[in-house]
């Protein structure tokens, strides 16, 4: 639902860019009604004060608009909910206003839920575009060891989250887990993996990293094949060099593509909770409590669910300026590239 | 003479029918009189109805599971077992009792989950079916079951909240149930010359000695995820010696006692021996964590539910006749030890619109032959009824050289195993704070100023 809502404008720009049929005309300037568009625009105004109701299409869109209407609905009952004092179990539910909020924003464990979900999300998308670039250019590159790897790099992405982090949790452990065995293999280690507060956080990031690099890489990857030769043929004539061509011509037009899968990401890595919860359950201590975990366990675990919904929205809030952020960033690059 | 032989045999044979049909009359007034007695209710008065029956995951689901034909047999009413994996199950208990679901008619629940579903009116008050002698078999007999499990499961609601003491409710019956035991691998310490400890500090040199003999053994299993339900095992049985309560009354006043000087002393005892003790997994150790370790004998010695370490020793398994018991640790001065216990039981969705089909159920599931059969089938263990611990066929089974010492020490630990908790809405919530304050102070945090931190976590909820 959080997404559902916020989603709307970035789809609308989003499909204006795939429908772009190659990027020769996603540079081409927007904006720029000709003549024509705007004589046939003014004719659309007149005939437009004539239109009856056209009740068959109304009827037609009725459907969508009233699942839109109960997605709406379900998500205001929500932030009423964390304006209550609804116990899960206990009949009587009172308005409390934001006692809630405020009630939260006296405990340390709330900002520490603020600061494990932002730094959780920030590292795990800034590494998996990092890594999901540098497979990309391997994939582009077209070498045999690329065309290999190419059907097997999609494999975490196809596994239910639960399981990669049950696998995870077997691999990272101190005593038995094959990660600490490999490690000694070259005299490192061991380590504590998932259960120490120390390192707590990076093996769970790390898990994230390995599950949705994937993604940046099949998205980034389009973007390299989008690119004609004859720009990086002309760059070539000119005289730029390999690390030239990716710098000036290949990075700058593939940053939308980058930016996409970086909004996605940042949307679902502030939301993660299944490879939180199936690894650390937010442990050790608050070390890897999300806010999406902390909601769980507050509405569900304590049954305190209007406390629940509060953390929920705080957490709703942080997806919506994450993803309006990286929106700008991706219209900003966008508004270069054109 | 031939007709006098041929009256003879005529008579013979008329007396012989006379004979004949009376010994089957016989036969069967005394088969329907044994019935009759035995069977007080008509257990076919709902039959053609059909119920759903949800539980965890679990051994006890399965022995129920496997006697389910007989129960269908016996009354016509058919049952639908919903069984789902323990995180599972639990969320959905919650969501589908307060969302007054009729779906599921009996469930599976322990005393503390039963405590937030009571007092909004979703469990079913029991008192008023076993009061019945319509609905209840004479010979159910429910002062059978342990006067410890009878008095957690029985308790009234006073503004909201849980109020013990005469005139309660009865809200689940128990089906089996858990007390709180250290057990061990007799095959390790025996070979390392290590005597069971009965204390924190004993126990943390003990498994010092056992490093330096092994490193490659984990000396102590304990959960120590962050529920609840880490804290319901090794740590509250241990922290009742010492003399911590989780609540108190202070000028009639609730408060929590986790700050109290005995709950500082637990705490730094109980800290160093994890540190010295468990897996560096500890954090992450869940039940199945420690009975992994103790079955695979990777870990020495495990404080937990005693029935884990019955199941390990029954025939066939790895470990059969490896583990033996023990009562849990007690504070080093403290004359005995404490334990607490977890009951597993039947009780009933108030929603469900079938409640004399479901109240057959749970009468039939905990009754005195499914409690027996069950727990000679190595599953229902232990046993919650006196009567399955006074049958020859129970100790017979239990007493087998495989089960060690299982039967001696279930009767001490038993004669001091009682719920250890304070009995309150809220309860899941103090108390998983309890296991996140726990997970802190074992990873360095100071024990005296996160227990402070703790108990002002909790007043702030009360």
């Amino acid at each position: 639902m959080k997404g559902g809502s916020l989603l709307l404008p970035f789809l609308t720009t989003m499909e204006n860019f795939m429908m772009t049929p190659h990027l020769s005309k996603a540079v081409m300037p927007v904006g720029t009604d000709t003549l024509a568009d705007r004589v046939s625009s003014a004719g659309k105004s007149d005939s437009q004060t004539e239109r009856t109701v056209d009740w068959l299409s109304l009827v037609v869109i009725a459907p969508a608009v009233l699942i839109l209407l109960g997605f709406l609905l379900l998500f205001f009952y929500g932030v009423y909910q964390s304006l209550t004092d609804l116990r899960l179990g206990r009949p009587i539910v009172r308005f409390v206003g934001f006692a809630n909020y405020t009630a939260l924003m006296k405990t340390t464990d709330f900002w520490n839920n603020i600061r494990v979900t932002v730094t959780y999300a920030v590292c795990a998308v800034l590494l998996q575009a990092l890594l999901g670039l540098a497979i990309a250019k391997l994939f582009a590159s077209g070498v045999l060891l690329a065309r290999l790897l190419r059907p097997i790099i999609l494999l975490p992405l196809v596994l239910p989250p639960m399981s990669v982090a049950l696998m995870w949790t077997t691999m990272m452990n101190p005593q038995s887990g094959i990660l600490n065995y490999l490690l000694s293999l070259v005299k490192l280690g061991p380590f504590s993996w998932i259960s120490d507060p120390a390192t707590a956080l990076l093996s769970v990031i790390l898990i994230d990293v390995w599950t949705y690099t994937p993604f940046f890489t099949l998205i980034i990857f389009a973007g390299l094949q989008g690119i004609t030769d004859d720009l990086r043929e002309a760059a070539r004539i000119n005289g730029a060099k390999a690390w030239a061509t990716f710098t000036n011509i290949e990075l700058p037009l593939i940053a939308p593509y980058i930016l996409i899968a970086g909004v996605f990401r940042v949307i679902e890595s502030l939301n993660q909770f299944d490879i939180i919860f199936g690894t650390t359950q937010g442990g050790p201590g608050n070390s890897t409590a999300a806010l999406s975990v902390q909601a769980y366990f507050t509405a569900f675990q304590n049954l305190t669910f209007g406390r629940g919904a509060a953390l929920m929205v705080v957490n709703w809030l942080i997806v919506l300026i994450g993803a309006f952020l990286m929106v700008k960033a991706w219209q900003a690059v966008r508004s270069r590239v054109s | 003479m031939r007709n006098s032989m041929a009256a003879f045999r005529n008579d013979a044979r008329r007396r012989m029918k006379s004979i004949l049909l009376g010994s089957l009359l016989l036969t069967t007034t005394a088969a329907v009189t044994t019935s009759a007695e035995a069977e007080t209710i008509n257990w076919r008065q709902f039959e053609g109805t059909s119920i759903t029956w949800a539980y965890d995951i679990h051994p006890y689901a399965d022995a129920l599971a496997a006697e389910l034909p007989q129960f269908e047999k016996l009354t016509g009413i058919k049952v639908t077992p919903e069984l789902y994996p323990d995180d599972s199950y639990w969320n959905k208990l919650t969501i589908q009792l307060t969302t007054k679901s009729p779906a599921w008619d009996v469930v599976g629940t322990g005393i503390q989950p039963a405590w937030d579903l009571a007092p909004g009116g979703l469990l079913e008050p029991l008192d008023q079916y076993l009061n019945d002698p319509k609905l209840t078999d004479a010979g159910y007999d429910y002062n059978d079951f342990f006067p410890s499990l009878r008095t957690a499961l029985t308790w009234k609601v006073e503004d909201g909240q849980i109020a013990t003491g005469e005139g309660g409710h009865v809200w689940a019956i128990p089906h089996a149930f858990e007390n709180i035991q250290l057990f061990y691998r007799k095959d390790i310490l025996d070979k390392y010359k290590i005597a069971v400890p009965a204390t924190p500090p004993e126990m943390a040199k003990a498994c010092e000695t056992l490093k330096a003999a092994d490193p490659s053994i984990t000396p102590l299993g304990v959960r120590g995820v962050r529920f609840w339900s880490s804290i319901h095992t090794a740590a509250v049985s241990i922290a009742r010696s010492y003399g911590v309560k989780d609540f108190v009354m202070k000028d009639d006043v609730l408060d929590t006692g986790l700050d109290s000087p005995e709950s500082i002393a637990f705490h730094k005892d109980y800290v160093d021996m994890i540190k010295k003790c468990a897996a560096p997994s500890f954090a992450n150790d869940n039940w199945y964590q420690v009975v992994d370790g103790i079955s695979s004998g990777r870990t020495a010695m495990a404080i937990d539910s005693n029935m884990f370490g019955f199941w390990n020793d029954v025939a066939g398994k790895p470990a059969s006749g490896k583990i033996a018991f023990a009562p849990p640790l007690h504070a080093p001065n403290a004359k005995n030890f404490e334990s607490n216990i977890w009951i597993w039981s039947l009780a009933m969705n108030s929603a469900s619109q079938k409640k004399g089909p479901a109240w057959l159920f749970i009468q039939w599931a905990t009754s005195k032959q499914v409690a027996l059969a069950g727990a000679v089938g190595g599953k229902l263990v232990n046993p919650p009824r006196a009567s399955t611990w006074n049958d020859k066929a129970w100790l017979d089974y239990a007493a087998k050289p495989e089960f060690n010492n299982f039967v001696e020490s279930f009767k001490t630990t038993q004669d001091r195993a009682a719920l250890a908790f304070t009995p309150r809405v809220g309860f899941g919530e103090a108390m998983n704070a309890w296991a996140v304050a726990m997970q802190k102070m074992v990873n360095g945090d100071d024990v005296e100023a996160t227990l402070k931190s703790l108990a002002e976590e909790i007043r702030a909820g009360m």
